[in-house]
């Protein structure tokens, strides 16, 4: 992919205005942030900060730390993700970091290392006054 | 094969379970689960218990670390407060885990030592093997075993995890009949002395750094790149 | 089915308590209390004394069983323990030590 255009604004007529891609022979380092979408095709190394929804394609990889509004992880992320909805990692996904947020799916075949930190209550009876 | 074996929903167990073939949890286990099949924890089922196996399927409530040698799977209503370690882990939309979670395989047998908690438990009752599975745990070569890095730095913070506290819960109240008592110990002892152990930061190793394809390499065409191209929310950062 | 089954290669070593049918193929120690009828298949190995609403014994039984309303020793069981149920019979070739009380 042509260099020049590697971080373009996606005018295909059905993502939001504010939709990025980083190409896929495109390599940043440094932070990353903005408001909208971005795909990840190429290469981050760096945190993004993003108001909207971040992808990181199968040829995609970030190292750094991620804060976005949903996160769908197909390539490689190497940091930590701070979400405000799903969190999606894919069968071909390779992380390692630890998840905050609302929602984390992992599908089989995806490698993964790191904390997820899911926000629920245990029935009473599992917390550590038991009766019986 | 022999039967599937169920724990029904109007069943508790309180102790270990273990052996050959696949079990279904529909009710309590407080204790220790260690099959060589598959377990299915359904919705019904409460779990303060490891759970070791070949395959585990969760759709129920589990306080413990969860190991399989092929695969775990967190279906919708699955919450685990604990860790997840297994070659293959899936996560379904609406299961729930806190807690470390590896694909690096199943989590290192020391953790729950059902073995060694089970001859402990007959040989004397009153267990009292804090010391013994301590130095297992610091003299194994840990983060090939378990490569997260997450574990040191979540543990200054009970309070976030109890996780812990609700394995020693059963050893600490209960007169309970021994095997109780010597499967739940020692997982707590292992825990308190998993806290001195320093985990290594985080080395570059295994699967995932041979996709990485981030080297040393000469800095961004970035700058220009984004100057161009981008039009919207990343033009800012490029004016800069 | 039987709401609770022990197979044949499962072990379980601590209590069990339950509010349903319990069948145990496998082994208990420990401790088995069961509102529901019990079953003690052939082959299953019981150290643990026994309370349910009705027992059926076929395999070896270590410990003090009681029952609501009945105890069967199957052919081929073996019980090693005192007996407590208003109902009790021993079925030809089932072996039997311990004390019966019938006293309900």
């Amino acid at each position: 992919m042509a260099r020049g255009s590697a971080v373009e604004r996606s005018r295909t007529s059905e993502t939001s205005e504010s939709s990025s891609v980083l190409g896929r022979g495109a390599r940043v380092r440094g932070r990353v942030s903005g408001d909208g979408d971005l795909r990840v095709e190429g290469q981050i190394e760096g945190d993004v900060t993003l108001s909207g929804e971040l992808s990181i394609d199968q040829t995609g990889s970030i190292r750094g730390d991620v804060d976005a509004a949903s996160v769908t992880i197909t390539g490689v992320l190497q940091g930590d993700v701070a979400s405000r909805g799903a969190v999606t990692i894919r069968a071909s996904a390779k992380v390692k970091g630890n998840m905050g947020g609302a929602e984390v799916s992992l599908e089989e075949g995806a490698s993964f290392a790191g904390r997820i930190e899911a926000e629920f209550d245990l029935p009473a009876e599992l917390m550590p006054r038991q009766g019986r | 094969m022999s039967q599937v074996s169920t724990i029904g929903p109007g069943t508790t167990v309180r102790g270990s379970i273990r052996g050959e073939g696949d079990l279904e949890i529909h009710g309590r286990v407080e204790g220790s689960v260690v099959v060589t099949g598959e377990v299915l924890i359904t919705e019904s089922a409460l779990l303060k218990s490891d759970v070791r196996a070949r395959r585990i399927t969760i759709r129920g409530a589990v306080a413990g670390d969860v190991s399989a040698d092929e695969s775990i799977v967190l279906e919708a209503g699955a919450r685990v407060l604990g860790d997840l370690g297994a070659p293959q882990i899936g996560i379904r939309p609406g299961g729930l885990v806190r807690g470390n979670v590896s694909t690096g395989g199943p989590l290192a047998e020391t953790k729950s030592a059902p073995a060694a908690a089970a001859s402990a438990s007959r040989a004397r009752p009153a267990a009292t093997p804090a010391a013994r599975p301590a130095p297992a745990r610091a003299a194994t070569p840990a983060p090939a075993a378990r490569p997260v890095a997450a574990r040191p730095a979540a543990l200054p913070a009970p309070a976030a995890r109890p996780a812990p506290v609700a394995r020693t819960a059963p050893a600490a109240r209960e007169p309970a009949p021994s095997a109780t008592r010597g499967d739940t110990t020692p997982s707590a002892a292992v825990v308190a002395a998993r806290a001195p152990v320093e985990e290594p930061e985080l080395d570059e190793s295994e699967e995932i750094d041979d996709a990485e394809p981030i080297d040393g390499g000469p800095p961004p065409p970035v700058v220009p790149a984004l100057r161009k191209g981008a039009k919207a929310s990343l033009r800012r950062k490029g004016a800069r | 089915m039987a709401g609770t089954i022990i197979g044949q290669g499962i072990t379980i070593e601590g209590e069990l308590t339950s509010d349903e049918e319990v069948v145990v193929a496998g082994t208990i120690r420990g401790k088995l209390s069961a509102d529901g009828p019990v079953t003690i298949e052939a082959g299953a190995v019981v150290e643990a004394d026994v309370s349910a609403a009705s027992l059926a014994v076929g395999g070896t039984v270590t410990g003090n069983v009681s029952a609501a309303e009945r105890v069967d020793l199957l052919g081929g069981a073996r019980l090693i323990g005192d007996v407590k149920a208003a109902r009790l019979t021993i079925a030809d070739g089932a072996s039997f030590k311990g004390n019966v009380d019938m006293d309900v």
